[in-house]
């Protein structure tokens, strides 16, 4: 089987969309949304084959072209992109009656070019290729941001599009020093290399990178733009950018960290980094009013969680790691998923609507996912908070510690705010209407947070061997240059 | 007379921050310079001698970094659709004026020529300079003139999107085939003899995929054109 | 007179000024005008400036364009193709993503008659 197919069928549908919405009113939504499947089933199938880790090759051999590397890190990040792509394609069927997008077959086009580009920045072993997956990426966002052609939405667009064509220059120039000065794309030859370089040289293509990336994980002084962002977008593509695209550009920011700079140079400073945007993100959420806005805080303190324990480079916090990215992008997708219900009827999202809705399942739903993002015993983000504060007071950094644990407080706060507004007694005059279908999606999520927080060894050990591959510099290079 | 003008403090501060930025780059760039070293494109050019096609940064850009290109077509492809979605057909801003008797004249003389050499730069992409970007491009200037001289010129939206289609799918497709019978996606799977280097049929899946390639881009970018002139008809 | 001027490492110095002056302009643009097209002018500048760099850092005089024909047959004195390859690539991505902002510009000045960057914040309220 090969991992190719991960990246072209999406973009096959991409091209073919005219073609298929030709063919029926619903045609070209249900066999988009029959390939996701299959691809998630590929994903799975490839899980339990439990293969080593695999090379698929475009044109010509290794270092010299470009290729594909499927590992066990990859691998979760493909499964976790399929999956949460088939369940936001079937959510959008299920209430596709009620509220569709204008120009649909436009719609469908973008989700699957921006499946394609996460999933491609993952799987790429090329430097320029991940550049070209992050204009993809980065362009079907922005065009997803600007949809619905409001001024708000218009202008969230724009800001997106600025800071992420600020961003590709800095991209740009890295990779160009990067050839001028190793002479090779490949990632792997580029980290048997990298080290060689005089240190001005590497310390100048290391910022330029960290720039590039900086703005699209959203670490501190680069985020300014996430906010504005999240409230001009709809809640239904929110869901998207919180789960999916932000996941993908920290997974491969980090994949190429591990690899040019594997003694940790930089690691205290990403560290406190981390640790400083995570405060910021929080403390500026406590005065929020908009639901989406307050969401996207949260979602800004989250990654910042993530990037602190992906910053750790050790395999017990990566593994954290993990565990906080499925957290965060399942509960995150139901919070949005339900904004996005609630959106249906009206726009207008301030957290004094939450005291009128009528609707007992979407409240519990939110209640679920606020819950696990707390990181409260018996939900998956527990597992992951405990793991990186456990791998913290082992490697004895108690400032940074205390940070994250001061950033859950003020997390906690606000969302017990939001808690307290839902349970506020009173007259309940506005009802939502939820179809079964959305239901089943907000089902499987609660019970998928729930599941893997009440037996996180299931899935631990494949974690944990997910971080050991991400980790491993050399095997990376004997894999792709060979011994 | 007094011809200073006070200048901001925001552009002031501005001038100095992109100053020491640039100058610390110079100095880095400057100390050490990349001078020559054995570099990927070296190997690749002894490799195009048992490969390629007659222009290396062809082969280079379909075949080697084929999917580089696979991406690059998607930019475009998405980038097309966006500027579609956003201007909505707007009759008011069409060009109000007819526009001059040669100008019109001249136009719809030179069009024909445009679209030739278009082609011809597409067709003989893996041979000379040039290619499928470079030719899609000169299409697509063909299309503005047609467009800025006369009023009510329009390519067919759906010509556009018959091109961009066929086009976008047949090169995924291409890309399956190589899977299918070499193995590795976009593969040179039609016979291609070394010997026949320098001929017009020559090089395999490479011209195919670069014809392809124009296509796509001449398409693509007339539609952009097209669109950003407020002429849209898309429904 | 000029024959210094031949020597790589001068032509690569001259080189680098050049396209980091035309890196400054753009990075100066970019954080002074508040224009939105000036804005997306200063982003070009500067793409385009790395574009030069990249050509002209990695360009070798004494070798030839990488095409083969009756008279050049010896890849040994070819200039590095992957460049101009990797450069073909950014300009049409650089390309695409301007036109994508512009159309975004032009509506959103349909809407609300805006064209400065700092007044751009229907977000607070």
């Amino acid at each position: 089987m090969s991992s190719t197919l991960f990246i072209a069928l999406p973009l096959l549908f991409g091209f073919a969309t005219p073609l298929l919405s030709r063919l029926g009113k619903n045609a070209l939504a249900y066999t988009s949304v029959l390939m996701q499947l299959s691809l998630l089933g590929l994903a799975l199938s490839l899980l339990l084959a439990h293969s080593s880790t695999t090379v698929e090759l475009i044109s010509i051999a290794a270092p010299l072209g470009i290729s594909f590397v499927l590992s066990t890190a990859s691998l979760l990040m493909v499964l976790l992109f399929t999956l949460l792509m088939t369940l936001f394609s079937l959510y959008y069927l299920f209430q596709r009656r009620a509220n569709a997008y204008a120009n649909e077959s436009k719609f469908f086009t973008l989700l699957n070019m921006l499946l394609a580009a996460s999933i491609g920045l993952v799987l790429s072993s090329d430097i320029f290729n991940i550049y070209v997956f992050f204009e993809i990426a980065g362009i079907s966002a922005y065009i997803l941001s600007a949809y619905s052609k409001t001024a708000l939405a218009l202008e969230s667009g724009l800001k997106y599009l600025l800071t992420g064509a600020v961003a590709s220059i800095f991209l740009l120039f890295a990779i160009v020093l990067i050839y001028l000065h190793v002479g090779s794309l490949n990632l792997a030859v580029i980290a048997e290399q990298f080290q060689l370089l005089p240190y001005n040289v590497k310390l100048l293509i290391s910022l330029l990178l960290l720039i590039g990336f900086g703005f699209k994980v959203e670490v501190f002084p680069l985020n300014f733009w996430v906010t504005d962002v999240y409230q001009g977008s709809t809640s239904l593509v929110n869901a998207l950018f919180s789960g999916i695209v932000v996941k993908a550009y920290l997974f491969v920011f980090f994949h190429i960290l591990y690899l040019f700079l594997p003694q940790g140079e930089f690691t205290l400073f990403l560290l406190y980094l981390g640790g400083v945007s995570m405060l910021v993100a929080e403390v500026a959420g406590l005065r929020q009013t908009n639901l989406k806005r307050l969401f996207a805080y949260s979602s800004l303190g989250q990654v910042a969680l993530i990037f602190v324990a992906f910053a750790m480079q050790n395999i017990q916090a990566v593994q954290a790691a993990f565990f906080i990215v499925i957290a965060h992008s399942l509960a995150k997708f139901m919070l949005f998923l339900a904004l996005a219900s609630l959106e249906k009827t009206e726009q207008n999202m301030h957290i004094d609507r939450l005291k009128q809705i009528d609707s007992p399942f979407l409240m519990v739903m939110m209640f679920l996912a606020m819950l696990s993002l707390l990181g409260i015993p018996l939900f998956v983000g527990f597992v992951g908070k405990f793991l990186l504060l456990k791998s913290l007071a082992v490697e004895g950094m108690l400032t940074l510690l205390v940070m994250v644990v001061v950033a859950s407080f003020i997390e906690a706060i606000y969302y017990f705010k939001l808690m307290g507004y839902m349970l506020h007694k009173g007259t309940r005059s506005e009802k939502v209407e939820v179809s079964l279908g959305e239901k089943m999606i907000f089902v499987s999520l609660g019970l998928s947070l729930l599941l893997l927080g009440v037996f996180p060894m299931s899935i631990a050990g494949f974690l944990q061997n997910a971080a050991e591959v991400l980790l491993d510099q050399t095997a990376y290079i004997t894999l792709l240059v060979g011994g | 007379m007094n011809i200073k003008r006070d200048i901001p403090t925001a552009t002031l501060s501005g001038f100095a921050l992109s100053a020491v930025l640039v100058l610390t780059l110079i100095t880095i760039l400057l100390q050490y310079l990349p001078l020559s070293q054995q570099r990927v494109g070296d190997a690749l050019l002894v490799l195009n001698e048992k490969e390629g096609v007659a222009n290396v940064v062809t082969t280079v850009v379909v075949y080697f970094r084929g999917f580089d290109t696979l991406g690059e077509i998607a930019v475009l492809f998405i980038a097309s659709l966006g500027v579609g979605l956003m201007l909505q057909p707007n009759t008011e801003c069409r060009l109000k004026a007819e526009s001059n008797f040669m100008l019109q004249t001249a136009s719809t003389l030179l069009f024909p020529l445009i679209l030739l050499f278009g082609i011809y730069v597409m067709v003989y992409g893996h041979l000379s300079p040039g290619g499928g970007f470079q030719g899609g491009v000169i299409i697509a200037s063909g299309v503005l003139l047609l467009l800025i001289s006369h009023k009510n010129f329009e390519v067919p939206h759906t010509v556009i999107v018959a091109f961009e289609t066929v086009a976008g799918v047949s090169y995924v497709l291409i890309g399956f085939m190589g899977l299918l019978l070499l193995d590795t996606f976009l593969g040179n799977f039609i016979p291609h003899d070394i010997a026949n280097m320098g001929m017009l049929l020559s090089g395999g899946v490479i011209p195919l995929i670069y014809i392809i390639v124009g296509i796509k881009v001449g398409s693509e970018m007339s539609g952009i054109v097209q669109n950003l002139m407020q002429r849209s008809d898309d429904v | 007179m000029f024959e210094f001027l031949n020597q790589p490492e001068v032509i690569k110095t001259i080189v680098t000024l050049g396209a980091m002056s035309l890196f400054f302009v753009g990075l100066f643009g970019l954080l002074t005008r508040k224009h939105i097209v000036k804005v997306f002018i200063s982003i070009a500048i500067m793409e385009s400036a790395i574009f030069l760099l990249f050509i002209g850092l990695s360009f070798n005089r004494e070798k030839v364009a990488p095409i083969i024909d009756a008279t050049q047959t010896q890849v040994a004195t070819m200039n590095d193709p992957i460049p101009q390859a990797m450069i073909l690539t950014a300009i049409v991505i650089g390309m695409a993503v301007l036109a994508l902002g512009v159309s975004f510009a032009i509506e959103y000045y349909k809407l609300t008659g805006k064209t400065e960057i700092d007044t751009m914040n229907e977000m607070r309220f």
